[in-house]
């Protein structure tokens, strides 16, 4: 909390790390809204692109596709209005590192499929996978994560309104 | 708050002001508040999503159409031919509102058709239907069940074809009921049959085998159509010929 009181440069540097922290929150939070609330009407399908990872039990993978939309909704929004940021951030960072050994292992495997991670999901054909690209934006995503766990101040948060930080 | 001497700029005021009031909201509370109703929210809506899959498993008729040995199973088509000795079996997944299945049909349809009119191949059909989650309608559902209902008159493999040539030019759109009773007179129904074919329709009656064959595709690894399977292999249908696709048949008979 020193960085708040003292004058000039210090206090630069901190305005913009809350401003970044700020980003960060709105990058992780924003995709987690979007990926989830695309998902969340079509359950059954949700259900399906978790299974196509053959990672899980069959009928586990199902209630976990069930749930998934619902808890990415909630983390992503606690993000974006910054409430509880850190407790969040490590959850969205978690799933997002969840999301890439997923990702990874299906490449591994060699199985064709298409993450799910917007909706859709299953098989497609090999040439339209597309491994290398969702794990690089969900290891930039867990980065967002890392970093709000770790400085979860940040401009605009209800953390900042409520709890004085 | 301490190191504070300073009155600061009228913002950090408020904020050393909220987080030093009495009876201000505790970060605990308001923690397990969030969690609380996290629970609650996700609890709910994994039940309601179960409870609507048993539904849609459920519904229906149960009744088996002719050609499909069990639940779950896929229809075997041309079952009035006499099969060649040791004829492969070629397993044909697809969804009725993949625009790459009306593809795969448009190239390997008459192949298709060719090997097993000569009982080269037995030919086995999963009609799917997840694409009715993915694009939020239920055309798949009922194009599938309308196709079996025709199944009970030995029309599938007309039913199929005619459905797969009438495919809305957009994905998504799907069909009307005329539309499914179109294909069904396309395919030579009429008469008793076609009416027969209407109450199968109508009474949904092969639902719960559809249904059935939805899940049995999905625990064994099919997630996406058209999935070809040669004696249970994948096939890989990429840059195949209609030519190709008819070797590789008749080379796994031999």
């Amino acid at each position: 909390m020193t960085e708040l009181t003292e004058p000039g440069a210090p206090r630069q540097r901190a305005r913009a790390l809350d401003v970044l922290g700020l980003l960060a929150r709105i990058a992780l939070g924003g995709v987690l809204i979007v990926a989830g609330a695309l998902k969340v009407g079509s359950p059954a399908a949700s259900a399906r692109a978790v299974q196509a990872y053959q990672l899980l039990p069959f009928d586990v993978a199902a209630y976990v596709g069930y749930a998934l939309p619902v808890v990415e909704i909630l983390i992503g929004a606690l993000l974006v209005v910054g409430l509880l940021t850190r407790p969040a951030a490590i959850l969205g960072g978690l799933l997002m590192v969840a999301f890439v050994i997923g990702i990874a292992s299906a490449w591994a495997r060699g199985l064709s499929i298409d993450c799910g991670c917007f909706g859709g999901g299953g098989q497609i054909a090999a040439a339209d996978t597309a491994y290398p690209t969702e794990i690089a934006r969900d290891t930039a995503l867990a980065l967002c994560g890392v970093w709000l766990a770790a400085r979860p101040r940040a401009l605009f948060s209800l953390d900042r309104a409520l709890f004085g930080y | 708050m301490s190191t504070s001497q300073e009155p600061g700029s009228a913002r950090q005021a408020k904020i050393r002001q909220a987080a030093s009031a009495k009876g201000g909201p505790s970060k605990v509370i308001v923690g397990a508040v969030v969690l609380v109703l996290a629970i609650v929210v996700t609890v709910a809506a994994v039940i309601i999503a179960d409870q609507a899959s048993t539904d849609a498993a459920t519904a229906g008729g149960s009744e088996l159409p002719a050609g499909a040995a069990e639940m779950g199973a896929g229809l075997t088509a041309y079952r009035d031919v006499t099969l060649e000795e040791g004829a492969p079996t070629v397993d044909i997944y697809e969804d009725f509102q993949c625009p790459v299945c009306g593809r795969f049909e448009e190239l390997f349809g008459d192949t298709v058709a060719a090997l097993g009119e000569s009982g080269e191949a037995r030919i086995r059909y999963h009609v799917l239907t997840f694409l009715d989650d993915n694009l939020g309608n239920d055309s798949s559902t009922r194009a599938a069940n309308a196709a079996m209902c025709a199944a009970d008159h030995g029309a599938f493999v007309d039913y199929h074809a005619a459905t797969f040539a009438g495919q809305p030019s957009r994905e998504g759109q799907g069909w009307a009921d005329d539309e499914l009773h179109g294909f069904a007179e396309e395919s030579g129904l009429e008469g008793d049959a076609l009416e027969q074919w209407e109450m199968c329709v109508d009474e949904q009656s092969h639902n719960q085998y559809i249904e059935a064959v939805q899940e049995q595709a999905s625990r064994d690894g099919v997630t996406g159509t058209p999935t070809v399977l040669l004696d249970g292999e994948p096939m890989d249908l990429a840059g195949m010929t209609a030519a190709d696709f008819a070797d590789a048949v008749r080379g796994a008979g031999e």
